[in-house]
């Protein structure tokens, strides 16, 4: 049955940041889901939902440990999916590559974007 | 049970005949993952509407609220939870923790993740 072990390519100290991440993730996600789907009446936050929610100092902590985890996990797991088709040591320094800036620009994008709802929630 | 063996065809993957259980969750597994990176991405650009007021926000939750939307919304919904409960059975075995009855706790796991969607399912369609 399918396991995860660590590929060659992967390095333990990855493989063992993808499994955490994912169980970390697995937690702050079920918060994720429950607030946006179930407690949200309609179904989903309004702007001023989602200003007001973030008025609460743990939320953007949380959303930002969430953002950084999910994003590591989404990279290292798709690294690791591509491991598996064998790319060649050149391929794989330009992946590492990309996927580290595109890690960097999603964190980066989405914290501004948290700490901009959280200043506009508090009428700064 | 040992792991599935890598593939240098993609398309192999997520070929379902005659497999066993095992390479269902690992078929699983990948699908899920590929569906929820996308999303994720996707996800992040469509939040920047935050950043645009709230008519932009509040017109795009009114789109997001509209069946096919909900639809794509649910099968995201879905796609976590079976990716998020499937990965806590492959982190545990990972460490050498049930790894005897992991064909069992994956099974519980789905039935347990189906649980799951239906309330969702209930909530976003019929309401609370």
């Amino acid at each position: 049955m399918y396991t995860s072990t660590k590929k060659p390519q992967e390095g333990t100290f990855l493989w063992l940041a993808k499994i955490i991440a994912g169980l970390v993730i697995v937690i702050i996600l079920g918060i994720h889901f429950w607030v946006n789907h179930l407690v949200a009446p309609g179904g989903l936050l309004s702007y001023s939902d989602v200003l007001a929610y973030y008025q609460n100092p743990i939320v953007p902590i949380m959303e930002v440990f969430f953002l950084i985890f999910v994003v590591a996990h989404a990279l290292l797991g798709l690294r690791s999916i591509l491991l598996d088709l064998n790319p060649g040591k050149k391929l794989l320094s330009w992946i590492n590559i990309g996927f580290i800036l595109i890690g960097i620009i999603a964190i980066t994008y989405g914290t501004w974007l948290v700490f901009f709802v959280v200043a506009k929630g508090s009428g700064a | 049970m040992k792991n599935e063996p890598n593939s240098i065809n993609l398309l192999r993957w997520f070929d379902p005949r005659n497999r066993k259980l095992g390479t269902w969750a690992f078929i699983l597994n990948r699908i899920t993952a590929l569906g929820l990176t996308l999303y994720l991405f996707m996800h992040l650009i469509v939040l920047g509407t935050l950043a645009r007021g709230p008519e932009a926000y509040d017109n795009f939750i009114k789109l997001a609220k509209t069946p096919i939307i909900l639809i794509g919304e649910t099968l995201v919904i879905a796609a976590g939870i079976i990716h998020g409960l499937n990965g806590i059975r492959i982190a545990l075995n990972s460490f050498g923790i049930g790894t005897r009855y992991q064909q069992q706790i994956f099974i519980g796991l789905m039935v347990v993740a189906a649980g799951c969607i239906a309330i969702f399912v209930k909530s976003m369609f019929f309401g609370h």
